[in-house]
Formats: structure tokens, sequence, C-alpha cells
């Protein structure tokens, strides 16, 4: 990074995301099987939201990332699975399962704990809470105030929440009147 | 113990579950590893409450929150297990390929 000046990082930048966006594009055309035509324009979606990133529209890019590759794509990827038997073979992979799952998420760690040491930020021995901060009591007290401050309301919709898990949990495991 | 420490600790525990998730191949292992990742994130939850937030308790909560779901996640998730196993008698995540028919 202190090699390279930031205009022309984020001009390498910009066209390696534009280079990526245009590939994917165009292998979401030219892919002979529809479902890798729809992971393609997966790689396409996530191109633009880095794209939006770097114009620093961060809510337009989160937006992209959950409408378009969160909902719409897997919907399509659900419809084209459930509609034909494309699916069976068209996205195996053949490298080594266990190899490649270490190298990623390796590269993971590397990645964030890079980011971990280089903020000089996140170096504090000396902590702002309070002692009882996480006690029974004041846990109560946040959870059930009405006030600006309570968790009163998210604290009613994860209690509706587990209960409605529950009955989800019993519906799918229970058994059928014909199976045995 | 500063947060640094926390942080990298946390994120190995998640490097760890991320790895377990994409190599076991039977569900239960893969949830398990769900398991390691969350609790990941709860350690960030927790230490950024303890050293660095204006409100901790607001932060502590928040773990709380995430236990709730896990607990809900982990309801549905075995239930499908259950289902998975009475039908195929096998836990091979492979066989979910053939969910829709």
């Amino acid at each position: 990074m202190t090699l390279l000046s930031n205009a022309l990082f984020s001009d390498i930048m910009f066209y390696l995301v534009a280079a990526v966006m245009i590939g994917t594009a165009i292998a979401t055309i030219m892919a002979k099987n529809l479902l890798q035509s729809a992971v393609f324009l997966i790689f396409s979606f996530v191109g633009t939201a880095i794209l939006y990133l770097m114009l620093h529209a961060e809510f337009m890019a989160m937006a992209q990332i959950m409408v378009y590759a969160g909902g719409v794509i897997i919907f399509v990827i659900f419809t084209i699975l459930l509609t034909s038997h494309l699916g069976e073979s068209a996205l195996h992979i053949k490298l080594p399962r266990t190899f490649i799952a270490l190298v990623i998420s390796l590269a993971f760690l590397w990645v964030m704990v890079r980011f971990v040491v280089l903020t000089p930020d996140l170096n504090v021995a000396t902590p702002t809470a309070t002692s009882g901060y996480a006690s029974l009591s004041s846990f109560a007290l946040r959870l059930l105030s009405t006030g600006p401050e309570g968790f009163v309301i998210p604290f009613e919709i994860i209690s509706l929440l587990l209960l409605v898990t529950l009955v989800c949990a019993i519906t799918i495991a229970r058994k059928s009147k014909g199976e045995e | 113990m500063t947060l640094q420490n926390c942080l990298i600790l946390a994120f190995i525990l998640f490097a760890i579950g991320t790895w377990g998730v994409l190599r076991r191949r039977h569900m239960v292992g893969m949830l398990i590893s769900i398991e390691i990742m969350l609790n990941a994130a709860n350690i960030n939850f927790i230490s950024f409450a303890y050293f660095k937030a204006a409100d901790a308790t607001a932060g502590a909560l928040f773990s709380i929150f995430v236990i709730a779901v896990t607990a809900c996640e982990m309801a549905i998730a075995l239930a499908i297990v259950i289902t998975m196993y009475r039908r195929h008698h096998s836990l091979d995540v492979n066989q979910l390929r053939d969910l829709h028919e």
C-alpha cells in the first residue's frame, strides 16, 4: 500500500473490478449450463456492489448484495433446480475438498488479522465498561424497560421467533400419518 | 489481554469454523462448525462491549439475541436432519441434491 499512491490504487482496483464484471457478464451469456450462468451472474452483481462501494454509495452496495445477490439470484437458482435436472452434476468441483477449505479459511484469517493488527485503535488494554455491565440485573433492566434505552420490542420479537421456530421444528420432524 | 488479542482469537475460531463447514459432508458436522463460527461472532460482540462501547450493556445484550437465534436455527436444522435421516437413512449433504424429488 505504501508503494502505491491512493489514486493509482483506486485506478487499478477500478480496472480490476471492471474486468471481472465484464468477464463474468460475458460468461453469463456464453455458459452452456443455465445453472453456471446464474452463478456467474452472482459474481457480476457482486462486482457491481464493489463498484458502488468505491463510489461511496454504501447503502446502494448493501441493497445490491441483499436484493440481487441474496434474493433474486437465489430465487432463480431454486427455480432452475426445481424445474430441471441440470443441478445433478453441473457444479461438481474436482478440487480436493479439505485442502481448498483450509486455503479459503486461512486466507480469510490472514486478511482479518492483518486489518486488526494494522488498526492501532484496537490495541487497548483498558476497558471502558464498568463492572457489572453484563450482570443479570442490568440485562433484565435493559431488556424489559420500555424507555428509549430499552430492548423490549426485540425481546418480544425474539420470543415470538422462538415460538414459531419450535412449532416449525415440530411440524418438520413429526411423522406424517402414512409414514412408518 | 487487549481487544486485539480477543479479536484475533475470535477470527481464528471463525476460520476453524469455516474450514469445518467447507470440508465436512455430514450435516451434523456442518452444524457443529456453524456453532463454532457463531461462537466467534459472540466473542467479538462481548469483547467490543467490554473494551470500546459507550454503552456496554447494550453491546453485551446483542450476544443474548445471537444465542436465541442460534437456538432457533439449531431447532429447525435438527428437525430437518431428523426428517432427512428418516427419508434417506443418510446425512450426506450431497443427498440434498435430490430434495426436489
